[in-house]
C-alpha cells in the first residue's frame, strides 16, 4: 500500500529524452523483413499466374505479352495489396519480391496507386488498354507508371 | 517590485488582459509539457496552446436546442472575466497588485470561483446527460473543495495580521518561507488547487473515458476557447497565490518565474502520478482528510498568536 | 433527457456508439441513480463486416487473409486457428519447426495484447501515466514482432501447411533482448497495480465475480482465470506446439478488476518463459509442406487461446476450392455478459473499467441477424449482402 507507485518512473524521465519518435523529422532504418511495395523480375517469371490466383485482394496482374521472350507486364495495385506476402510465397520461380525500403505508398491521387513492372514499350502498349479482372472493377488507361 | 502604470494599460497590457492571456497561454504549455516529459513524451510545441484557441475562435459555434441562449454565450465570458478580474489582485509577475484594499483575498477566491460555477451552471443549462452528470459532478466538488482552500490560504494571512493580499506578500517576504513554517497548509492549498484547476487526478467532472467533456460537452467554438483560456489563467492566478503565500513571497519577475515554474513542476508530477478519483472518493477525501487538516493548522495558527 | 416532455423515473446515459472511452464502435445503455448504475445493456453490430460470408468466396488461401483481419490486435491466433483447421481437414501436419513458429508469434501477441490491456485499463480509469509507460515497453515488442514478421499488426505468419519465414540468430537475439527489458518493467507494473493507492481505489472490489458467476455467464480466458475458473485452451486441448511447450494456467480467486490486472500481467511471465524455451529449443526441419488447393470435403473445429480466451472456428468443406462455411467464435462475445451483469451496483465511474476489464474486441463479435419469415426466406449471396451494406449506409 503506497501512494503514487510511479515516482521513480516520472522522476527518471524528466531527465531522459523523450522516446517519442520523432517521424517524419527522423527516420529509423526499417527491418530487413517490412513487408513493403512488390518488386518483381520478369526474367524469372513464367506467366503461371499462381500469385494471381492466390492473392487475396486482386493486387497483381500478370500480362503475357510473349511467354517465350519472358516479356511479362505486372501490374502491382499499392491500394489493394494488403502486403501480405502470399504472392511471394506462391510463386515458385522467385520472380516477386517485397522491397524493405519502399514502404510510405501513401498517395494523393489514384494513379500513383498503380505501379507496372517489366520492359517500358510493353508497358505502354498496355497502358492504351482497359484491363478488367474478374471480382474487381475495370481499370482504364492510366498515366505513366515507375519500375 | 513596485512600478506605476496607468490604470488603463494595467488593465489592458500588463499585468492585466493581454499579458494575462499570453502568459496562461505560456503556462498550459508548460503544464502539458512537463507532463509528459514525466510520460516520458515529447509534449507539445510551445505554440500548441494558442493553435488551439486560435482554431477554436475560428469554428462555428453550435448552440444546441434547449438551452438558454444568454446563458450559453454569457457564462464563457462571465468565467473569463472573473479570472481575469482576480488577477488583477495579486502579485502577478512579482509586481505589486494593480488593485489593492482591505479583505482582497476573499473577493480574489470567489472570482476563482465564479469560474467553476460557470462551468456548471453551462453544464446544467444544456440537456445533454454527459453534460448533466458532469455539472452535477463540478458542483459537488466546487463545495467540497472550496472550504479547505480557503482556510489553506488564510494560514497565511493570519500570521500576515490582513486580509490583503499585498500585505500577506510583503510579510511573506520579510519571514522564513511558510511552506516550512506552514507544511501542512501548503499541502492542501496546492492539492486544493488542483481540484479547483479539475486537473488529474481530481478530473471527474469531465473524465473523458466516462462522460466524454462534462459540463463542456455541448460546447464548441468561441464559449469552449473561452472556458479553456479562464482555466489557464486561473492556473497563473492561483500559482501566483500560492507562491506569494507559501514560498516567501514575490518581490521580482524573476522570483515569480522561478517559484511558479517550481510549484507547476510540483503539480505536473501530481497529476502523473495518480489515477483519477472517483467523485466519491474526491469529496470524500477533501472532507475527511483536507478539511480537517487545515481546520487543525488554522487552530493551530490562532492559538499560537 | 425527456425530463419535461414526460417525466421518466429513469436517468439513461448512452456510452457509445461514438464515445471516447470506446476505441471501437458499441452501444451501451447505463441506467443510473444519481452516480450509482441500476441497469445496463449493450448493442453490439455497428462493425459487422461479413467476414463469414466474404471467405466463402475466396479460395482457402485467400480466405486466411480475411479472417487474420477479423482483430487488429491478436490477427495471428485467428489465422493459425484457420490454419490448423484446414491443416486438419486436408489430413497434413504442419513441421514441428513451423508449429514453434506460430506459437513463439502467438506469444509474442499475447505479451504485446495485455500490455497493451494495461495500458487501456489505465487510461480509461484515468491514469495516464501507467498507460504510456506500458504503451512505451509495448513499442519493444512491436518491434521485435515487425523485425521478425515484416509488419507490425498483421503478421502473416502463417501460410497453410506451414509458416513463411524462420527465425535466425539476430532475430532471436533480438527477441531476448526485448524480454530480458520487459520482464523487470512486467514486474514493475505488477507492483503498480497491486500497491498503488489511487488505482487499487479504482480496482479492489469493483466488478468482483465469483467463480461459479464466471462459470454461468460462460466467460472465458483471462476474464475466467480471474474468477478462479481454470480455462485455458492451451492447457485443456494443446494445439500447435504446445504439447512440447506446456504453458501454466494462471488464476486469481478475488474475481475483481484487480485480479483481472494480475493474471494477465502474471501471464507475461508464463510467455516470457514459453518464448525463452521456444527460443533455445527451437526444433529444425522445414518450415512449410504443400497443400493442394482442394480440401477434401469434412468439417472440423479448430480451438485455440488467443490472448483474450478462447477463440472458436467451425470449418466445412465440400470438397472445393473454397470454404463451404466458416464459423468464428471470439471470445470477447462470451464475455459480455460478466460486464452487464457486473455493472449494476457500481459507480457510473467504474463502467468503462469494467468494460475493459474484460479485454473487449468490438469488430471481433459483430454479426448480422436476420429474422426469417417463412414467406421470404433466402440464402443471401456475397453480392447481394454487400449490396444491402451500400443501400443501407447511402
Ligand atoms: S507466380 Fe511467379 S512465375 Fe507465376 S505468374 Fe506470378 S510472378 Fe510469374
Ligand atoms: S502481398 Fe498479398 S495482397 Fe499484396 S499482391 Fe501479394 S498476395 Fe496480393
Amino acid at each position: 500500500m503506497r501512494i503514487g507507485a510511479m515516482l521513480g518512473d516520472i522522476s527518471r524521465s524528466l531527465f531522459k529524452r523523450p522516446v517519442t519518435e520523432r517521424y517524419p523529422f527522423e527516420r529509423k532504418a526499417t527491418p530487413e523483413r517490412l513487408r513493403g511495395q512488390l518488386t518483381f523480375d520478369p526474367a524469372k517469371c513464367t506467366g503461371c499466374k499462381i500469385c494471381v490466383r492466390d492473392c487475396p485482394a486482386h493486387g497483381i496482374e500478370i500480362m503475357v505479352v510473349d511467354k517465350v521472350a519472358k516479356r511479362f507486364v505486372m501490374r502491382f495495385h499499392t491500394d489493394r495489396c494488403t502486403y501480405c506476402a502470399q504472392c511471394v510465397v506462391s510463386c515458385k520461380f522467385d520472380a516477386l519480391g517485397m522491397s524493405h525500403e519502399q514502404w510510405e505508398l501513401a498517395a494523393l491521387s489514384k494513379e500513383a496507386f498503380f505501379v507496372s513492372f517489366g520492359r517500358e514499350e510493353d508497358i505502354q502498349a498496355l497502358l492504351t488498354q482497359v484491363t478488367c479482372t474478374p471480382g474487381v472493377a475495370p481499370v482504364g488507361p492510366v498515366a505513366p507508371a515507375t519500375t | 517590485m513596485n512600478i506605476e502604470l496607468p490604470p488603463l494599460v494595467a488593465l489592458l497590457f500588463f499585468p492585466g488582459g493581454l499579458f494575462l492571456l499570453s502568459a496562461g497561454t505560456v503556462y498550459e504549455w508548460a503544464d502539458r509539457k512537463l507532463v509528459a516529459r514525466f510520460q516520458n513524451r515529447i509534449g507539445p510545441r510551445w505554440f500548441q496552446p494558442v493553435a488551439d484557441v486560435v482554431k477554436l475562435l475560428a469554428k462555428e459555434e453550435i448552440v444546441p436546442d434547449g438551452v438558454n441562449p444568454v446563458l450559453f454565450h454569457g457564462l464563457p465570458v462571465v468565467a473569463l472575466v472573473g479570472t481575469l478580474t482576480a488577477a488583477l489582485y495579486v502579485p502577478m509577475a512579482g509586481m505589486a497588485p494593480s488593485y489593492s484594499f482591505t479583505g482582497d483575498l476573499i473577493v480574489t477566491l470567489y472570482l476563482l470561483s465564479l469560474m467553476t460555477l460557470s462551468m456548471g451552471l453551462a453544464g446544467a443549462n444544456t440537456l445533454d446527460r454527459f453534460s448533466l452528470i458532469g455539472a452535477t459532478r463540478a458542483l459537488t466538488q466546487l463545495f467540497s473543495y472550496e472550504a479547505p482552500f480557503l482556510m489553506a490560504l488564510l494560514g497565511p494571512a493570519i500570521a500576515a495580521g490582513s486580509w490583503q493580499i499585498s500585505h500577506v506578500d510583503a510579510y511573506a517576504q520579510g519571514h522564513w518561507w511558510m511552506v516550512l513554517t506552514q507544511p501542512v497548509g501548503f499541502l492542501v492549498a496546492l492539492v486544493g488547487l488542483m481540484g479547483k484547476l479539475e486537473l488529474p487526478p481530481f478530473d471527474s467532472p469531465e473524465a473523458e473515458t466516462e462522460i466524454v467533456a462534462g459540463p463542456m460537452t455541448e460546447y464548441s467554438g468561441r464559449g469552449w476557447a473561452l472556458f479553456r483560456i479562464g482555466r489557464d489563467v486561473e492556473l497563473l492566478v492561483g500559482l501566483t497565490l500560492m507562491a506569494a503565500f507559501y514560498l516567501g513571497g514575490l518581490a521580482n519577475p524573476i522570483e515569480f518565474v522561478l517559484k511558479t515554474g517550481g510549484l507547476l513542476l510540483v503539480t505536473a508530477a501530481l497529476q502523473s502520478l495518480f489515477c483519477r478519483l472517483r467523485i466519491d472518493q474526491t469529496v470524500g477525501m477533501w472532507w475527511r482528510i483536507g478539511i480537517l487538516l487545515a481546520l487543525a493548522q488554522l487552530f493551530l495558527l490562532a492559538f499560537m498568536r | 433527457m425527456d425530463t419535461q416532455q414526460e417525466p421518466r423515473k429513469t436517468f439513461v446515459v448512452p456510452i457509445g456508439p461514438q464515445h471516447p472511452a470506446l476505441k471501437e464502435p458499441g452501444h451501451f445503455e447505463i441506467t443510473v441513480d444519481g452516480e450509482i448504475v441500476t441497469a445496463a445493456t449493450v448493442r453490439l453490430g455497428y462493425v459487422h463486416r461479413g467476414i463469414e460470408k466474404g471467405v466463402e468466396q475466396q479460395n482457402w488461401t485467400q480466405a486466411m487473409y480475411m479472417l487474420e483481419r477479423i482483430c487488429g490486435i491478436c490477427s495471428h491466433v485467428h489465422a493459425t486457428a484457420y490454419a490448423l483447421g484446414v491443416e486438419a481437414l486436408a489430413g497434413v501436419q504442419a513441421p514441428p519447426r513451423a508449429q514453434a513458429i506460430r506459437v513463439l508469434v502467438a506469444e509474442l501477441e499475447r505479451v504485446h495484447s495485455h500490455l497493451l490491456w494495461l495500458g487501456v485499463a489505465a487510461h480509461e480509469g484515468g491514469f495516464d501515466t501507467l498507460f504510456m509507460y506500458s504503451w512505451r515497453d509495448r513499442e519493444m515488442i512491436m518491434d521485435v514482432l515487425e523485425g521478425l514478421t515484416g509488419n507490425r499488426v498483421n503478421y502473416s505468419c502463417n501460410v497453410l501447411g506451414g509458416v513463411k519465414f524462420d527465425v535466425d540468430d539476430t532475430h532471436a537475439d533480438a527477441i531476448r533482448r526485448a524480454i530480458d527489458f520487459l520482464e523487470p518493467r512486467t514486474h514493475h507494473y505488477l507492483k503498480v497495480v497491486t500497491t498503488d493507492e489511487t488505482l487499487i481505489g479504482r480496482t479492489r472490489n469493483v466488478g468482483t465475480m465469483t467463480s461459479l458467476e464466471a462459470e454461468t455467464l460462460g466467460t472465458v480466458g483471462p476474464t475466467a482465470r480471474a474468477s478462479g475458473v481454470p480455462r485455458d485452451i492451451r492447457v485443456d486441448a494443446p494445439y500447435a506446439a504446445y504439447p512440447d511447450f506446456p504453458v501454466k494456467t494462471i488464476t486469481a480467486t478475488a474475481g475483481d478488476l484487480e485480479a483481472k490486472f494480475v493474471v494477465r500481467i502474471q501471464e507475461l511471465f508464463e510467455s516470457y518463459r514459453v518464448i525463452r524455451e521456444i527460443l533455445d529449443k527451437l526444433p529444425a526441419g522445414d518450415l512449410a509442406v504443400r497443400m493442394k488447393p482442394r480440401i477434401p470435403p469434412g468439417e472440423t473445429v479448430s480451438r485455440v487461446e488467443a490472448p483474450r480466451g478462447e477463440l472458436f472456428y467451425f470449418l466445412k468443406s465440400a470438397g472445393g476450392l473454397n470454404p463451404d462455411r466458416v464459423k468464428v467464435r471470439t471470445p470477447s462475445l462470451c464475455n459480455w455478459g460478466s460486464v452487464l451483469a457486473t455493472a449494476p451496483g457500481h459507480k457510473l465511474a467504474d463502467v468503462p473499467m469494467l468494460i475493459a476489464g474484460i479485454d473487449p474486441c468490438f469488430s471481433c463479435n459483430d454479426r448480422l441477424v436476420t429474422v426469417r419469415r417463412r414467406s421470404t426466406a433466402e440464402t443471401w449471396t456475397w453480392a447481394k449482402l454487400r449490396q444491402y451494406g451500400i443501400e443501407y449506409y447511402r
